[in-house]
């Protein structure tokens, strides 16, 4: 009797039990031992992309000083000291403080004594000293007025530097050009640290581009025969991507951890000079940091060798 | 019955130089020919636009009923399932056992064939074409005509509807040749139409199967099974 082909029926889960396996096996196990194979041809682009990545990294945790840094200085130039002539009477600082608080343009007013202003001075590094050789308390009393908009510090300044209750020799702790000289080279700053990222973007993309480039010419007959015994496109063209994403992740997990690394020693080492010097920089932050790190690199990784792979691997 | 593969006034230029003019042939299921010609009469062209490594200039190609001609890159692998190919080297990947390059051929075609199924058609395809016992064995630690029976093995596992042959015996012995002849024979005779394209005089002659003569482009001469007849431009190519 001849043969019976009899059709096997199998339960969907193990179908599909099956093609993620083979999946699992020609996409990643392929390409990790691809990887692997190849790990002298790909540990130029490793090793500059984890120094891309990582100047990226610090390049980035220095951007987000500054931003902070323009904050506390948008902060303090929203606050106009505006400093009493001594023994003026208390109506004519009433006076003036309802004329402030009336005013839309004004956050707020406080009035800050002598007292607490000599306080405060002591906390500010220098000034004690200044304090102490001096009779007396040599710092006035004022009205701290905060501004809704940093732009409206100028109008706010002329309105009261001809007040009766203002000292006359020094009214205000208006600095005009101050602020927006900071400002400026703060963007400049920025400006630079955008362009220098986008560089280091552009090198990283290159080189990856370039070594998956290399692996797909070293590998061009089993890419051949892959394609001529009927394997679609993603098997062919997978692999190549997850090298790339292996060797993105990789970078990015180291850059991401020295990154880390780097800033919490630093606020390990010196604690006030680092706030000081990096506002806002905190052991959170270094982590977010190094995780942004990471999945950059694992974007660049697989990204570059995506755009290589559709312009080396004709169909 | 209907054609496996048709050619339907296919053209392909390379540049101002016609590779393949003006060509119709068909072939049913279970058909052996052979494609002949001198050196650059289009043989290897034909073979290629039917696995759709080339697309043709003008005309169509019907294989297997998928318009081969007007297919889109990211289907061609589907038609490359339908058709086996065996190549003048083999093209067998070297860090693959032979068992492996034939279940290669199977899993990439269908990912819901297991291992153990892959694994045992390969053995099947192996011992069918006689590598029974060398299926763990490296390309490199294989005989030319072994290497060749494995890519006979790998281009048929799929059961495919066509195969086509590129030179199959052109790094073989004469005997080793009739070997892979027979084989070809064998798989025709289970109903896969198979189109050999080659140089080797005495196996065309001696086989009496069709034979379709290409030169300089142009299908000049379609000889029926059995009325193969002299070939003089053969002795001069």
């Amino acid at each position: 009797m001849a043969g019976v082909v009899v059709k096997a029926h199998f339960s969907r889960r193990r179908i599909v039990r099956i093609v993620v396996a083979n999946v699992f096996r020609y996409l990643f196990r392929g390409a990790a031992r691809n990887w692997f194979r190849n790990a002298g041809s790909t540990a130029p682009a490793l090793s500059s992309m984890t120094l891309l990545l990582l100047l990226s990294g610090l390049v980035g945790l220095v951007g987000f000083s500054l931003h902070n840094l323009e904050q506390v200085q948008a902060g303090q130039a929203s606050l106009l000291h505006v400093y009493m002539r001594e023994g003026v009477p208390s109506t004519d600082v009433n006076a003036l403080w309802d004329r402030l608080a009336s005013d839309r343009r004004v956050a707020s007013v406080t009035y800050v004594t002598k007292a607490q202003a000599l306080a405060r001075a002591q906390q500010i590094p220098g000034l004690p000293q200044i304090a102490a050789a001096t009779d007396g308390n040599p710092f006035p009393a004022s009205l701290d007025v905060r501004v809704k908009s940093i732009d409206d510090a100028a109008a706010i300044d002329n309105l009261v530097r001809t007040d009766i209750a203002v000292d006359a020799l020094n009214p205000t702790s208006y600095d005009r050009g101050a602020y927006q000289r900071i400002q400026a080279v703060l963007f400049g700053l920025g400006v630079a640290g955008i362009a220098f990222l986008l560089l280091l973007g552009f090198v990283a993309i290159t080189v990856t581009m370039n070594s998956i480039r290399a692996a797909i010419h070293s590998r061009r007959d089993e890419v051949t025969i892959m394609q001529l015994v009927g394997a679609p496109r993603w098997m062919v063209r997978g692999p190549f991507v997850v090298e790339g994403a292996i060797t993105g992740a990789l970078s990015g997990a180291v850059a991401g951890l020295i990154t880390f690394g780097l800033a919490v020693a630093g606020m390990t080492a010196g604690p006030t000079s680092f706030t000081q010097f990096a506002p806002g920089i905190t052991v959170t932050v270094a982590a977010i940091a190094a995780a942004i790190v990471f999945v950059t690199g694992l974007g660049l990784g697989s990204g570059s060798s995506l755009i290589s792979v559709r312009r080396h691997l004709e169909s | 019955m209907r054609p496996i593969l048709e050619f339907a006034g296919v053209t392909r230029a390379y540049g101002p130089r016609l590779a393949l003019d003006d060509v119709h042939l068909a072939m049913v299921p279970g058909e052996l020919a052979f494609l002949v010609g001198p050196s650059g009469a289009g043989k290897t062209t034909l073979l290629k636009l039917i696995n759709r490594e080339l697309r043709p200039t003008s005309g169509e190609i019907w294989v297997d009923g998928i318009a081969a001609h007007d297919l889109k890159a990211s289907r061609v692998s589907q038609l490359r399932r339908h058709v086996g190919v065996v190549f003048q080297d083999f093209k067998l990947l070297p860090r693959l056992t032979a068992k492996e390059n034939v279940a290669l051929a199977l899993q990439v075609g269908d990912l819901r064939i297991s291992d153990d199924e892959a694994s045992e058609r390969a053995m099947d395809a192996l011992e069918a074409v006689g590598l029974g016992d060398r299926g763990g064995a490296f390309p490199q630690q294989l005989s030319g005509g072994q290497q060749q029976r494995v890519a006979v093995a790998r281009a048929v596992v799929g059961q495919p509807r066509l195969l086509i042959a590129d030179e199959p015996t052109g790094n073989l012995d004469l005997e080793t040749s009739w070997q892979m002849m027979d084989l070809f024979a064998d798989i025709a005779a289970f109903g896969t139409a198979v189109l050999i394209a080659t140089h080797n005089v005495e196996i065309v002659t001696r086989l009496q199967r069709r034979v379709m003569t290409l030169v300089q482009g142009r299908l000049v001469r379609d000889q029926p099974a059995g009325r193969t007849g002299r070939m003089a431009w053969l002795a001069s190519s």
